[in-house]
């Protein structure tokens, strides 16, 4: 117990409290945001105050639901028209994600399931009504932040190595992965086809730079020095901050919904590689054509089955 | 021409001397928790004479106040006499109308056990909100409401210098000018004004 004493101890500090004198009141430098910046920062509304107002009062709930009706609808129609893959799950079956890996990948998933929706119940506040159940929207898309926050370091690293852009990736982009033929033939991709390692940058790197303009307006005020340096205003960094989330917002929520209908839909049976993490040997052949060569080539195969 | 009037503040910063009364007063007034200060008094170029002057800023009520266009909820409101006041029971805190402010008006108390932010508090010009005029709900949500009483705004009352000036535009305008005639120097534009509402 004794030992534990340090540790309770970092929990317990409630920070500095910094004496200018003995037996003088603390010196509180107080909230920067309160502070001659905040007269000086007036003329600086021009900068960012007055795109952020443009943006928000223009763009940002239109162009939220342009994404959230033309990306199901495209969709939609692609399962209408071209249909989704069917692959035979007979036969052998491969491990692709160990266990690890798919619990790393399904924290991510529900950081994910919460914030996207409490992110729109947010920007739509007004449809429901604001008071109680948007706030409370509020708090679940700091905690879903939370949540995706512990996942996506190790989820970035887990997988870098195999999400590195190569050569056949242009030709998977020339032919859009076959999603637009009915044929079935082998798709040029290793483990992650270049549609995969789109939606790994954009969640990973995307997902860290929501972190931080998250955190920003989460915090609201905040003293760092590179303020100055940067010669901008603490408000200006948040009007940054705020502009900046809604943004990549918009491409996030677009990719994470065609993961979504890829995984569930497009390719009956794909999800099952992210539950049990065993891939089909019909499907690892058309669709991940050089992961499986190599597999066959370097005979993983016997050894990747058996763990299935 | 009948013209209506809007309710304006305006604080001379050639006559305020960071007494702070306007803060203290807002604050004890309408019992605000602490951390909150709807009236600031900020000093600018301190120590550095000539260049050294104090100003009092709080929400201005702006015309086409942008608070009210960014917020997602719409909680906002504009009198028919400019003042700008907002729904706390509809408000969800966003900050969006921090970001949209140019004089950092909107603020948001923390409260509860993890601190979260809580729904925006801003000055209301002692004009309470929605909820029914002089309620203890207007009070513990808003403050006071001094206008809905025939009363000055609290900080413009305790003003010792009258620095602080409160009222429709054409009447606080007119006390400006007179000042600045008074000084022999022409119309003063107060200082950002010059920007922020160009």
């Amino acid at each position: 117990m004794k030992k534990l004493l340090p540790l309770i101890g970092i929990f317990a500090f409630a920070g500095n409290v910094h004496l200018a004198e003995p037996n003088l009141a603390p010196v509180n430098k107080g909230s920067t945001l309160i502070s001659p910046q905040m007269i000086e920062a007036i003329p600086a509304w021009r900068n960012y105050g007055e795109l952020f107002l443009y943006l928000q009062t223009h763009w940002v709930k239109l162009l939220f639901l342009i994404i959230l009706i033309a990306v199901p609808t495209v969709f939609l129609l692609h399962y209408l028209i071209i249909g989704p893959k069917k692959f035979s799950h007979e036969g052998r079956k491969f491990l692709v994600f160990p266990s690890w890996q798919r619990i790393i990948h399904w924290i991510a998933a529900l950081g994910f399931v919460l914030i996207i929706p409490t992110g729109i119940m947010i920007i739509y506040a007004k449809l429901f009504g604001g008071g109680t159940p948007v706030r409370f929207a509020r708090y679940l898309h700091d905690i879903g932040a939370v949540l995706f926050g512990i996942a996506v370091i190790p989820m970035f690293l887990m997988w870098l190595k195999e999400m590195l852009p190569r050569l056949w990736d242009i030709k998977w982009f020339m032919i859009l992965g076959g999603y637009l033929s009915k044929e079935k033939k082998e798709i040029p991709a290793a483990k992650f086809n270049a549609g995969q390692k789109m939606w790994y940058w954009i969640a990973t790197l995307g997902g860290i730079v929501m972190i931080i303009t998250g955190a920003m307006m989460y915090f609201q005020d905040f003293d760092i020095a590179l303020l100055n340096s940067l010669n901008l205003y603490q408000i200006d960094l948040l009007r940054l901050a705020v502009i900046t989330h809604l943004f990549l917002a918009m491409l996030i929520v677009a990719f994470f919904l065609t993961h979504v209908y890829m995984s569930v839909f497009a390719i009956k049976g794909s999800l099952d590689s992210m539950i049990d993490g065993c891939k089909s040997e019909d499907e690892l052949k058309y669709l991940h054509s050089v992961f499986y060569k190599k597999i066959i080539k370097e005979g993983k195969d016997k050894e990747l089955a058996e763990k299935c | 021409m009948y013209e209506y009037a809007r309710m304006k503040f305006y604080c001379d910063e050639y006559r305020c001397i960071e007494c702070n009364a306007c803060t203290v007063a807002c604050a004890e007034a309408h019992e605000l928790p602490v951390g909150i200060h709807r009236r600031k008094v900020i000093t600018l170029n301190e120590g550095i004479e000539g260049k050294e002057f104090s100003t009092s800023i709080a929400c201005m009520h702006c015309t086409d106040a942008p608070c009210a266009q960014v917020c997602p909820v719409d909680c906002f409101y504009i009198r028919e006499d400019g003042i700008v006041l907002h729904d706390k029971d509809k408000c969800i805190g966003c900050g969006y109308c921090l970001y949209a402010c140019p004089f950092g008006a909107p603020q948001f108390p923390r409260d509860g056990a993890f601190g979260v932010r809580g729904v925006m508090d801003k000055c209301t010009m002692c004009a309470g909100g929605p909820a029914p005029t002089n309620s203890i709900e207007e009070f513990e949500l808003y403050g006071q409401n001094r206008i809905a009483e025939g009363k000055v705004p609290m900080c413009a009352a305790v003003c010792s210098t009258n620095a602080l000036i409160v009222g429709d535009a054409d009447s606080v305008a007119e006390i400006k000018r007179a000042r600045d005639a008074a000084k022999g120097k022409g119309p003063m534009t107060p200082y950002g004004w010059d920007v922020a509402y160009k």
